[in-house]
């Protein structure tokens, strides 16, 4: 009886003797395998499709295993492809991002959260205000003062403007006004420097917040392919994302199973990525669901 | 005698302000140091381009002869031009079809999903899936589904149906792509939904079990209510992203077919980056930026009035 308590949800034990609910229980079960078919079936026909020979993708009505392995198309896929450079050049932009999407919103919450700053609110407003404003509405002068800063073509257009994340100063402070004041207090008392106390105290005991926002930054590096593709002139500093894009999505003249080769190689990063952070990823959810 | 002495209290009272100041100047200066980076980034490359937005709105861009102040011509011209109404209209469209196809489905799939009893964790992971593939990936995967020769066609052959031109029909072009979208990204608003539903002490349940309420009567008056400030919250979010949407149907659609999904956000990249009328589309994005406030201030108006939320 206390395990039926502890496992209920909105139903108990004692509805699934109903049997209108059990029929609609049971409706709702073959709805939502339904739902996971339609969701995992398209990974299935990119992975099947990469293995497929030029002969079998053409075949109507199309099939979904392949009747050979045909592991020649990933070797064809990615001699249309510099991958490893492309994916290097990804790795690059995210580590300039994290870091600067981390340590200056880190900072920022910070004094905002724990330290003596004076026109606290008025400091607040400017950073907090800028999440109003819809990002694609000054996404033309946003290109134009890259330009005129001379950023343009580099990876710094990404990485300092990275650091200007109200979300993440929001995230973080909030988190951080959790933290007892008087732990700092005492550490100052102690003689630590305000330095020390972000770096060996704050940092540490945010770590939740701080790895969710890591992840939160590869998920967008790692998708991000228009905006880079405007900002960056040359194909050779491309990241993932937009050379895939420009090369493979939009080729004409590459057969199916050739760009699902390729497809299914820049899948396999970021489900691996995602595999081993799972539970941070499902805890920053919530985080970031709770706090809107 | 006097006058040393008077000298002597006024550097005093002068070594005590300064004092002061020095104390003022070593409370805040880490503080203040800490913020400098923040401003220095958010001044530069946000507030600087929103500024320049507006005062781009009012000249002609030429990066040759120089910029040209004229007044409201942007605007004007925006406002007259006939793509105005054919781009105001695919993204009402748009939205609306979003909102019909996608807003309820995951707070649906959210309950659900609380319900199960065994593989709840996969399922969770299975409808976050295509959140965590890049994007390029997917718009590759809907063309193949949207083949006139492909998937989903032959899916539909099967109970007797023609085919359709998902992306090459102007009446299905904005379908396919809301439909794409929905697909793609309900599984990370599910997943927030989730968290609320988990959230909703479960002796509420028990109680209206034992006062004999059944179970869509406690679905309807204990786990709607209890995720109702986020399907405010969410459908604010949702209006934000789809009114701006373009992606999506630059990469399956160009815009097309004969402008279908022409959406407002895509005049705004057309107009700057096709026609390199940089003025227009800064004007384009100042009165955007209008009415999205305007529809957020309202919601949020209605979200107060409203009890409980």
């Amino acid at each position: 009886m206390s395990k039926a308590i502890r496992e209920r949800s909105i139903m108990s034990s004692f509805d699934m003797n109903k049997k209108s609910v059990m029929v609609a229980y049971g409706i709702m079960l073959v709805a939502l395998l339904a739902l996971a078919v339609t969701l995992l079936y398209p990974f299935g026909m990119t992975l099947f499709g990469s293995l497929k020979s030029k002969q079998e993708i053409f075949v109507f009505p199309p099939t979904y295993f392949p009747r050979h392995l045909e592991w020649g198309n990933y070797a064809l896929g990615f001699k249309y492809v510099n991958l490893t450079r492309a994916f290097l050049n990804t790795l690059l932009l995210y580590a300039g991002n994290a870091f600067f999407a981390l340590l200056i919103p880190g900072l920022a919450a910070f004094s905002l959260s724990q330290m003596k700053v004076p026109w606290r609110k008025t400091a607040t407003l400017f950073f907090m205000s800028t999440l109003l404003i819809p990002s694609a509405t000054y996404l033309i002068p946003n290109f134009l003062n890259l330009q005129s800063l001379g950023m343009l073509n580099s990876y710094w257009a990404f990485w300092l403007p990275a650091g200007a994340n109200a979300f993440n100063i929001l995230l973080l402070k909030s988190f951080m006004d959790g933290i007892n004041k008087e732990l700092f207090e005492a550490a100052r008392i102690d003689g630590a420097s305000e330095l020390r106390c972000f770096f060996r105290m704050a940092l540490p005991l945010s770590l939740p917040v701080f790895s969710t926002l890591l992840i939160f930054t590869f998920t967008a590096t790692w998708n991000d392919w228009y905006w880079p593709s405007l900002v960056l002139s040359v194909k050779e500093k491309y990241p993932i994302s937009s050379l895939v894009y420009y090369d493979i999505v939009t080729a004409t003249m590459l057969t199916w199973n050739v760009k699902f080769s390729v497809l299914t190689a820049i899948m396999v990063p970021p489900l691996v990525f995602f595999i081993i952070f799972q539970k941070n990823i499902m805890h920053g959810l919530n985080l970031s669901g709770v706090k809107g | 005698m006097v006058a040393r002495l008077a000298s002597q209290s006024t550097v005093a009272r002068k070594g005590e302000a300064g004092g002061r100041l020095s104390r003022t100047f070593r409370d805040y200066f880490w503080g203040v140091a800490f913020l400098i980076p923040a401003f220095a980034v958010f001044g530069l490359f946000l507030w600087t381009p929103i500024v320049k937005g507006i005062v781009y709105s009012f000249y002609n861009i030429d990066f040759v002869n120089g910029n040209r102040f004229v007044g409201l011509t942007n605007y004007t011209e925006a406002l007259a031009s006939s793509d105005m109404g054919i781009a105001v209209r695919n993204t009402l469209y748009y939205m609306f079809l979003g909102v019909l196809m996608g807003f309820w489905v995951p707070s649906v799939v959210a309950i659900a999903i609380s319900e199960l009893r065994r593989f709840q964790g996969i399922m969770r992971l299975v409808v976050y899936l295509p959140n965590i593939v890049p994007a390029v990936a997917l718009y590759a995967m809907w063309m193949w589904l949207y083949d006139p020769l492909g998937p989903l066609n032959q899916l539909l052959s099967w109970f007797g149906i023609g085919g359709v031109d998902w992306l090459t029909n102007k009446h299905w072009a904005t379908f396919s792509i809301v439909l794409a979208e929905t697909w793609q990204g309900f599984g990370a608003t599910a997943l927030i939904y989730l968290a609320g539903i988990v959230g909703i002490p479960k002796d509420l349940y028990e109680a209206a079990e034992t006062d004999g309420a059944g179970v869509f009567r406690r679905i309807r008056h204990i786990t709607l209510p209890g995720i109702r400030h986020l399907y405010l919250l969410l459908f604010i979010m949702q209006m934000i992203a789809t009114s701006q949407g373009f992606q999506t149907q630059v990469a399956l659609t160009g815009g097309g077919p004969n402008n279908a999904t022409l959406t407002y956000m895509y005049q705004i990249i057309n107009q700057a980056f096709t026609l390199l009328n940089y003025g227009r589309a800064s004007a384009l994005g100042v009165m955007m930026f209008v009415v999205l406030t305007l529809l957020s201030a309202v919601l949020y108006r209605l979200q107060g009035r409203s009890p409980q939320a």
